[in-house]
């Protein structure tokens, strides 16, 4: 009999105590792309509702609202929509190139408080304006799917690094570390390209990478790659593929900081334009990728030492290997450390053409 | 009560006696019994000895043909002065001497013939004449495998006791027989092989058999739930089957059978979960065969179970899981469905169950497949009307395909049941009721007992060496000991090492 009570009891209760909100598929707007622009002194921020047809093919709708803050944009919106929108599904959040010069902080903290949105969700800056990028029509799987395929696309197999809400938010809160971002570029009304890598000092962005610099990026900051570089030797061009590389930190000297840098390249030729690749020009081949990888690698972070940005984490390195670490006194000898780049280039494989 | 014409001894005929004479004669047992048109009551007299002497029996319960073949011409022939003397004259091995009034009822009801001289009415004998009447062994149907055995229980118990004693001839098969219902008077038969099997668990099933209080008991399935650990739980906790061989191979792992007269189905027990997914067959095909079939069959059950309130729970609260590329084919589904998810599922759910259950009353079994495919035109139909989605419609047909993999009927009846409350705890709290509502299953079965042995074992308590023969069927050589859950008094089947041995070279 006391069981039975205690039964009703909890089943009341649960029953009772009102349920979850229902968010029932096909009653709610489904955000998958969101992007904010600067416009006046307010944000102006558009999403992406993809619109299935019954004849199977995406259209793409965007609502557009002005406002402050992530949230309160995409409230303003709901004023103008019939159903709720729901951003547990979002695949990319893009910049415009204004506001991310401002800073985005703000902006992804809706990202990060929100626990249906993912932690891989795609970022990227925009050169240009983020609400353009919506206006188009990518592709025939709607504009969002178009969009993060490209930046996964280029993470896997091209040139890009792997960028992430998660990686973005690892690398801000990370002391001696600055974040980095795909930079987009609408170039034709159905295409919109890599061009290149926003470069932020901690919340804002300051410079960028050419796509071309962008191989020599990877190979510093992410450990995995499987781009693609042109080199010349020997008058002849050739394509390399780099299947692995890896790279590795030495912290040498620590007044003034000394480090070194080490690549490994695995890599294959995929196309080269002399005759037969004998072990002489793979030899050559590898020794000027060697050359040509240290230089460039060089010339990045010297480049970033003059910005005071460091997207490959040296300060972070630093921090690890030294008790007791000063990070305002690492921010002034930054710019002053010694950096060398070493790079070990074995090709092993050079394609069945005899 | 003599009656006169018959003392000649030239004239033996037999002679029925007026009934209302009867009736005044009747001794005080009689009374019920003249009520029934089939009790006979005849005299006769001896030819050499003029011995009068009277025969008391249920005419639809013995058979004529040993009555006039070989009781009749010995005991009207030869010199019959006494009672003792028909163990000499009658060539019947089931003849019994009493002066128990009380046996009579039980010994006429079960087919014997009673036989008294007309002087001494105190002293009776009982000749055994039962006529049996039972179909013939047929082929098993709910069971049935297309390779091994063909036989498959009938409702008469000898013959069933028969067809497991034939597969294993030893004086250490032990039926224990019981009579229960104090109608039905049903005979209950316990079989266990004594050397192997726990006498906890027997004693176990003897009390408890015993200790039923019932009338009519009519099939094994009452004794099923009467003698439960826990009579409401959803699982059965004694497996039903109606193969032979089935019995004889889990009478030599230690368990213990029980038949009911009347019943054509053993039940088996101490059992497991586990045990409700394998089926008899797996074990004449190759191990590596019938492991793959079983984990099918887990699948399939698991699927079946999940299936539905899954796609409730995604639909109508975690659009963020369902991937982008399917999002357009449910969204697309749904659209026209004028339903929540939960009442689509709900309605689909309930026309299938409606269609199997008519299915099931068909006379014919053909019935049942014709409901199934009535139920996949009728599901097409609804999808073209736009009263459900055709994506829940292909899962809801799968589901319930899947769950006609289960080889126990029992068992796949349960299933049927479970998939209702994970279906509303997913419409209440999406995948977090549907976690909720295993976990209530899980108690549910960690708690669950069968014959005070585990119901999960082996995986909980976790038995390694029990994993061998459970969601794979481990090879012959690897099975050479018994479930260590029975505590079997001889855990070891046969020897494995000299079962690994290989024997190709003669030396």
């Amino acid at each position: 009999m006391r069981g039975q009570k205690l039964f009703l009891l909890l089943l009341s209760l649960m029953l009772l105590s009102g349920c979850v909100q229902k968010e029932v598929v096909d009653d709610v707007n489904i955000a998958v792309g969101i992007g904010l622009d600067k416009k006046d002194d307010q944000i102006l921020g558009s999403v992406m509702i993809p619109v299935y047809k019954t004849d199977r093919s995406i259209e793409n709708f965007t609502f557009t609202s002005k406002g402050t803050v992530t949230r309160d944009i995409i409230f303003q919106m709901s004023h103008k929509s019939s159903q709720p929108i729901v951003t547990g599904s979002l695949e990319v959040g893009l910049f415009g190139e204004e506001v991310a010069r401002e800073g985005i902080i703000e902006f992804l903290d809706a990202f990060q408080r929100d626990p249906s949105v993912g932690a891989r969700v795609y970022l990227a800056v925009v050169d240009g304006t983020a609400s353009e990028i919506f206006k188009g029509n990518y592709g025939d799987r709607g504009n969002a799917i178009y969009l993060s395929g490209l930046i996964q696309q280029n993470t896997e197999r091209g040139n890009m690094p792997l960028t992430n809400v998660h990686q973005f938010l690892f690398d801000f809160y990370q002391k001696g570390k600055d974040p980095f971002l795909p930079l987009l570029k609408k170039t034709q009304p159905d295409l919109v390209n890599i061009a290149g890598v926003a470069l932020f000092k901690d919340e804002k962005v300051i410079d960028s990478i050419p796509t071309s610099k962008m191989f020599y990026f990877k190979l510093l900051v992410d450990e995995y790659s499987e781009g693609t570089i042109k080199i010349k030797a020997d008058n002849k061009e050739s394509v390399i593929k780099s299947l692995k590389s890896k790279y590795k930190f030495r912290l040498k000297k620590r007044s003034p900081y000394e480090f070194d840098i080490h690549i490994n390249i695995d890599a294959l030729v995929s196309e080269y334009t002399g005759r037969t690749v004998s072990k002489k020009v793979v030899k050559k081949i590898e020794k000027q990728l060697e050359r040509q990888v240290a230089s460039e690698c060089t010339k990045l972070i010297k480049k970033f030492q003059e910005k005071n940005i460091d997207p490959i984490g040296l300060g972070h390195f630093a921090k690890t290997q030294t008790r007791g670490f000063d990070f305002t006194k690492w921010t002034e000898e930054y710019p002053n450390a010694e950096v060398k780049v070493s790079v070990d280039v074995s090709i092993a494989e050079v394609g069945v053409v005899e | 009560m003599q009656n006169e014409r018959s003392s000649s001894p030239e004239k033996n005929q037999q002679h029925t006696q007026n009934k209302n004479e009867e009736k005044k004669n009747s001794e005080d047992w009689e009374k019920t019994f003249l009520k029934s048109k089939d009790f006979t009551k005849t005299n006769y007299i001896n030819q050499k000895t003029g011995k009068p002497f009277t025969f008391v029996f249920m005419s639809t319960l013995v058979d004529e043909k040993i009555l006039s073949n070989s009781v009749l011409p010995a005991l009207l022939e030869e010199e019959l002065y006494q009672l003792s003397d028909i163990k000499k004259l009658l060539p019947i091995p089931d003849v019994q001497l009493s002066t128990e009034k009380s046996e009579i009822e039980k010994k006429l009801f079960n087919g014997y013939v009673m036989l008294f001289l007309d002087n001494d009415k105190s002293l009776f004998a009982f000749i055994a004449a039962q006529k049996e009447v039972s179909r013939s062994v047929s082929a098993p149907e709910i069971e049935f495998s297309v390779v091994g055995p063909k036989e498959a229980f009938v409702e008469s118990l000898r013959q069933n006791i028969n067809m497991v004693r034939k597969r294993m001839p030893i004086k250490e098969l032990v039926s224990e027989e019981f009579t229960l219902g104090s109608l039905s008077k049903t005979k209950i038969s316990i079989l266990h092989v004594e050397g192997i099997t726990n006498d906890e668990i027997i004693q176990t099933v003897r009390q408890r058999i015993k200790n039923i209080e019932f009338d009519e008991i009519v099939d094994s399935s009452y004794i099923v739930q009467l003698i439960s650990d826990n009579e409401s739980s959803p699982f059965p906790q004694l497996l039903d089957t109606e193969r032979p061989d089935r019995v004889a191979a889990i009478l030599a792992e230690g368990k213990i059978a029980i038949l009911v007269d009347g019943s054509p189905h053993a039940l088996i027990g101490p059992t497991t979960l586990i045990e409700f997914f394998s089926s008899f067959e797996d074990y004449f095909l190759n191990w590596v065969l019938s492991s793959f079939f079983r984990l099918i069959r887990v699948f399939g059950v698991a699927f079946s179970i999940l299936i539905t309130p899954i796609y409730v729970a995604a639909l109508t609260y975690h659009y963020e899981l369902i991937p982008k590329d399917l999002l357009g084919t449910l969204i697309n589904s749904r659209r026209v469905v004028p339903f929540p998810p939960i009442l689509e599922a709900l309605f689909l759910e309930i026309t299938i169950e409606l269609l199997r259950e008519a299915g099931a009353r068909l006379p014919t079994k053909v019935g049942q497949t014709i409901g199934i495919v009535g139920g996949i035109v009728l599901g097409t139909a609804s999808v073209e009307a736009g009263l459900t989605s055709n994506v829940l419609l292909i899962f809801i047909a799968l589901a319930a395909l899947a769950a006609f993999t289960t080889p126990v009927y029992k068992m796949s009846n349960t299933i049927r049941l479970l998939r209702f409350p994970f279906l509303l705890m997913a419409e209440l709290w999406g995948l977090l009721g549907i976690t909720i509502a295993f976990c209530f299953l899980m108690t549910h079965l960690i708690r669950l007992t069968s014959l005070g042995h585990p119901f999960l074992e082996p995986l909980y308590p976790p038995r390694v060496q029990d994993l061998k023969d459970a969601f794979i069927r481990g090879s012959f050589k690897d099975l050479n000991r018994r479930p260590s859950y029975l505590r079997t008094k001889d855990p070891i089947r046969f020897s494995g090492e000299k079962s690994h041995k290989k024997k190709d070279i003669d030396e």
